[in-house]
C-alpha cells in the first residue's frame, strides 16, 4: 500500500488497499470481509468480467489476514501467461513448501485467469489443491464459472461479480480526477463508461491516456483514443475479397494480424459479425456465415491458421463474382 | 587410406570440366568484371545439387588466374567470432604470395539464419570485401537465403549429363587401369541422377572391393535428384491430372510446409474465381490432416496431405492452361513478415510482460492494451517497472509517433 501510492501507474496507486474502498460489490465485499474475521478461510472462486476487482479483492484478502507479511504469504499466477499446467504446479509446490509466515496457519495462491486452462489442465489443478490444502488456501478467477470444471467449483465457494454500474465507475473516475488535478465533464465521464464497457481498469488506464495529452478531458480525445485502440480493418479486407482482389485482401488481412496481434479466431469472429452489414443478399450472407462456421472449426482441426483463413477469402472472391 | 576418385581426379583448367559451359563463361565474366570494377555485385553464388562441380569451378578459376584460394567451409564456421576471426583480416590485407585472392565459402546451406549470425555476418562481409567471393549451396531457394540471393550473381549448375558422367567414368577407369562391365558401369551413371561426385564414389566401391560380382545394383544409393520447386509447380499448376502428379514433390528437397508456402504465394497468379477457390479448399484440406497428423501422431494422413497438395490443386483447375506458358513464380513471403513483425514486437512484448507483472494483470491483456500503456509510461513509471534504456527510448519513440499519428498533440496547448 505506501508503494502503491506513490506509484505513476493510476491503476495501481488507486487500487483499493482495504475492503471499504471496493466499490459496487457490497454484497461480495461483506460476506468474504467475514470470511477473513474467522480467520478459516475456504478455497473461493471469484468469476465476473474483466476490470471490475477480482484481483483487487485477492490482494485485499491476503493484506487483512497477514498484515506486514503478506508478500510473502501471497501468491499470484496468471494461467493464461505461465506455459502450461506444469509449470503452475511447480510454482504452487515451490511456494506451498515452506509455512507461512505470522500466526495464519496457511498461504494464499491466487490463479487468474483459470478459466485460460484445458479441461485436463484443470483436473490436475485439482489434484494439486487438494494436495496442499493443510498449508494454501486457493482463490482462483475466471471471466466464466461454466468454463471451470465441476470438481473445482464444488470445491470452491464462488462468488459471482457484478458488472459495475456506471455511478461506480463515475465515483472512481472523480476520486482519480481531483487527486490529479484533472477537469472532466459528465458527458466524458459517459463516453469513458461506455468505452471501457464497465471494466474499471480499462476506464482509469483510457482516463490516464487522456490525461498524458492534456489535463482538461474531453469526449473527444476519449473518443480518439477509443477508436485508435479498436481494429477495423476486418471490413477493408472483406470488401478486397468481394470486389474479387484475393492478394490485395490476403495481404491487408496478414497486415491487420500481425499489427493488432490478433488470432485467427478472432479474426473469424469479427467476419461473422461483419458479413450482416455487407451489401449482399441474405441467402448470399447465410451462405457465407455457413462457409464461415466451417472455417472456425477447421481453425481447431488444422495447423496453420493463415491458410484456413485464405481459403475462406476465396469462397468470399467468389460470392463477389456471382454478384456481378 | 585412399584419396577418393572424386579428389584424384578433380579437374585443373577449365578445360577439363564437361559440361558446365554456360557457368564457366559466367564466372569468369564476373571475375574478369570485379577486377575491373565493373561489377555489381561482388559474390557470385553458384548453386545446383550436389556433384555437379560447384566447389570444382571455384578451385580451377583460382588456379587458371594464379590467384590464392581461401577456402572456408561454412559447415565448419556456425558462428558469428569464428567467421569474423578467419574471414574479416583476408578481407582487409592483401595475399602476400600471389596476385590477389579469392574467397570461397562453401556449403552455404550450413550457414545458420539466425542464432550466431552465420548469414548476417557473411553478408556484412560481402559488403566489406575487397577480393572476389564465390559461394557454393544446394539449395538457395530457402527463405533464410533472400538477402543473400540481392547481393549476389546467381548462377545455376545443372546435373550433369547422364553420357558425360559414363564418358567420365570410362575415362577415369581407363588411367586406374581397371576394369569395370559396361552394364554396370551404365547403371552407375543413371543411378547417380547427374551427381559426378556420387558416381565417382560408387565407382571406387566397386573397383576396390575385389569381389565385383558380389556388387548389387541396389548398392548404388538412390540419389535423389534435387527437381527444383519451380518445375514441380509447373507440374501442378500446368500440366494434367494424373497418378503421376502425386509424385510432383518427390524429388524436392524442402520440407512440406514450406512447399505449402510456395503453392500458397502462387495460387492466385494461376487460378482465378471458382479455380481459386476450389485450389484453396484443397490446401485447406491438407492443412486439416496435418493438424491431425500433430495432434495424434497419425502418420498415415501425410497420405492425404500430399494428395491434396498435388492432385488436390492440380485438378482445381478448370479452364485449361497452356502447359507451354510461362509463370514466373514468387518465392514466398509470409514467414519473413511475421519474422519481421516478430522482431518488432519484441521489445514491446518485454514492456508489456513488466507492466503486466507490476499491475497484477496477464501479458495477453497488457499487449492488447498497449497502445493505452505506451501513452500512460512515463520516465518515473519506467523506473518503477526497471525498464532498460532501450525499452525506454522503444516508448518514448511510439509515444510521438502515436501523438502525430492520431493528431493528439493539438489538445496539449491547454491548461486547467
Amino acid at each position: 500500500m505506501e508503494t502503491n501510492h506513490s506509484s505513476n501507474i493510476w491503476t495501481e496507486k488507486y487500487r483499493p488497499s482495504n475492503f471499504e474502498d471496493v466499490f459496487g460489490q457490497d454484497e461480495i465485499v461483506k460476506r468474504v470481509k467475514n470470511l477473513v474475521g474467522s480467520i478459516n478461510i475456504p478455497h473461493m472462486l471469484f468469476s465476473g468480467p474483466a476490470g471490475i476487482g477480482k484481483s483487487t479483492l485477492a490482494i485485499i484478502v491476503a493484506k487483512e489476514l497477514f498484515k506486514e507479511f503478506w508478500k510473502e504469504n501471497y501468491l499470484e499466477l496468471n494461467a493464461s501467461d505461465a506455459r502450461g499446467i506444469d509449470v503452475i504446479r511447480q510454482e504452487v509446490k515451490n511456494f506451498a513448501r515452506t509455512k507461512s509466515l505470522g500466526s495464519v496457519p496457511f498461504k494464499i495462491i491466487f490463479l487468474d485467469e483459470a478459466d485460460a486452462l484445458t479441461k485436463e489442465a484443470q483436473h490436475a489443478l485439482r489434484r494439486t489443491m487438494e494436495n496442499y490444502t493443510g498449508t494454501c488456501r486457493f482463490v482462483l478467477s475466471c471471466n466464466y464459472s461454466s468454463k471451470i470444471i465441476d470438481p473445482i467449483q464444488s470445491r470452491c465457494v464462488v462468488f459471482r461479480f457484478k458488472l459495475l454500474e456506471k455511478k461506480d465507475v463515475a465515483k472512481v473516475i472523480l476520486k482519480i480526477a481531483e487527486k490529479e488535478g484533472l477537469k472532466i465533464d459528465d458527458r466524458a465521464i459517459q463516453v469513458l463508461y461506455e468505452g471501457s464497457e464497465g471494466d474499471c481498469r480499462r476506464a482509469i488506464n483510457l482516463l490516464q491516456a487522456s490525461a498524458s495529452i492534456s489535463p482538461i478531458i474531453t469526449e473527444e480525445i476519449i473518443n480518439i483514443l477509443l477508436s485508435s485502440a479498436k481494429p477495423k480493418d476486418i471490413r477493408v479486407v472483406l470488401d478486397y475479397a468481394l470486389a474479387g482482389d484475393f492478394e490485395k485482401a490476403r495481404e491487408k488481412l496478414l497486415d491487420v494480424m500481425l499489427k493488432e496481434s490478433i488470432s485467427g479466431t478472432d479474426v473469424i469472429k469479427a467476419i461473422q459479425k461483419e458479413v450482416w452489414n455487407l451489401d449482399v443478399e441474405p441467402h448470399i450472407k447465410v451462405k457465407l456465415t455457413e462457409k464461415t462456421g466451417e472455417i472456425e472449426f477447421r481453425l481447431v482441426e488444422g495447423s496453420d491458421e493463415f491458410v484456413q483463413l485464405q481459403a475462406l477469402l476465396a469462397s468470399f472472391v467468389l460470392v463477389g463474382l456471382g454478384k456481378n | 587410406m585412399t584419396t577418393p576418385l572424386s579428389e584424384k581426379y578433380r579437374p585443373n583448367k577449365f578445360s577439363e570440366i564437361m559440361g558446365q559451359n554456360l557457368a564457366i563463361d559466367k564466372l569468369k565474366a564476373f571475375f574478369n568484371s570485379f577486377n575491373m570494377k565493373l561489377a555489381k555485385k561482388k559474390a557470385i553464388l553458384l548453386y545446383g545439387p550436389p556433384g555437379t562441380g560447384k566447389t570444382t569451378l571455384a578451385h580451377v578459376l583460382a588456379k587458371e588466374v594464379e590467384y590464392e584460394l581461401f577456402e572456408l567451409n561454412a559447415s565448419d564456421l556456425r558462428n558469428r567470432a569464428k567467421l569474423d576471426e578467419i574471414l574479416k583480416p583476408s578481407t582487409l590485407q592483401k595475399s602476400l604470395f600471389s596476385k590477389g585472392k579469392i574467397i570461397l565459402v562453401d556449403e552455404a546451406d550450413g550457414i545458420t539464419s539466425t542464432e550466431y549470425g552465420g548469414l548476417a555476418e557473411l553478408i556484412a562481409l560481402i559488403e566489406k570485401t575487397k577480393f572476389p567471393m564465390v559461394i557454393t549451396a544446394n539449395d538457395i531457394w530457402q527463405q533464410k537465403f533472400s538477402l543473400l540471393r540481392q547481393k549476389c550473381e546467381l548462377v545455376a549448375l545443372k546435373e550433369v549429363r547422364y553420357e558425360i558422367i559414363l564418358e567420365i567414368l570410362k575415362e577415369i577407369l581407363e588411367k586406374e587401369v581397371k576394369n569395370v562391365e559396361l552394364d554396370l558401369l551404365k547403371s552407375i551413371a543413371a543411378k547417380s541422377r547427374g551427381d559426378l561426385r556420387a558416381a565417382l564414389n560408387d565407382l571406387q566401391s566397386v573397383i576396390y572391393n575385389n569381389n565385383i560380382g558380389e556388387f548389387n545394383e541396389k548398392d548404388i544409393g538412390e540419389r535423389e535428384k534435387n527437381l527444383d520447386i519451380f518445375n514441380a509447380m509447373k507440374n501442378i499448376f500446368k500440366c494434367k491430372t494424373t497418378k503421376e502428379t502425386t509424385e510432383a514433390y518427390d524429388n524436392v528437397q524442402m520440407e512440406t510446409d514450406q512447399i505449402s508456402l510456395w503453392l500458397e504465394k502462387n495460387i492466385p497468379t494461376e487460378y482465378h474465381g471458382e479455380d481459386l477457390a476450389r485450389a484453396f479448399e484443397a490446401l485447406s484440406k491438407a492443412d486439416i490432416f496435418k493438424g491431425r497428423i500433430y495432434r495424434q501422431q497419425h502418420w498415415r494422413f501425410m497420405e492425404y496431405q500430399n494428395f491434396f497438395l498435388t492432385a488436390g490443386i492440380s485438378a482445381a483447375r478448370r479452364i485449361k492452361s497452356n502447359a507451354e506458358s510461362f509463370t514466373k513464380y514468387q518465392q514466398p513471403t509470409r514467414i519473413l513478415k511475421i519474422w519481421m513483425n516478430n522482431q518488432n514486437n519484441a521489445r514491446k512484448k518485454t514492456i508489456a510482460e513488466k507492466y503486466a507483472e507490476y499491475t497484477h494483470t496477464s501479458r495477453k491483456r497488457a499487449m492488447k492494451d498497449f497502445f493505452l500503456i505506451s501513452l500512460i509510461l512515463n520516465n518515473e513509471s519506467a523506473k518503477k517497472l526497471d525498464l532498460s534504456e532501450q525499452e525506454k527510448d522503444f516508448l518514448e519513440e511510439r509515444k510521438n509517433s502515436l501523438r502525430v499519428m492520431h493528431g493528439l498533440n493539438r489538445f496539449a496547448e491547454k491548461k486547467v
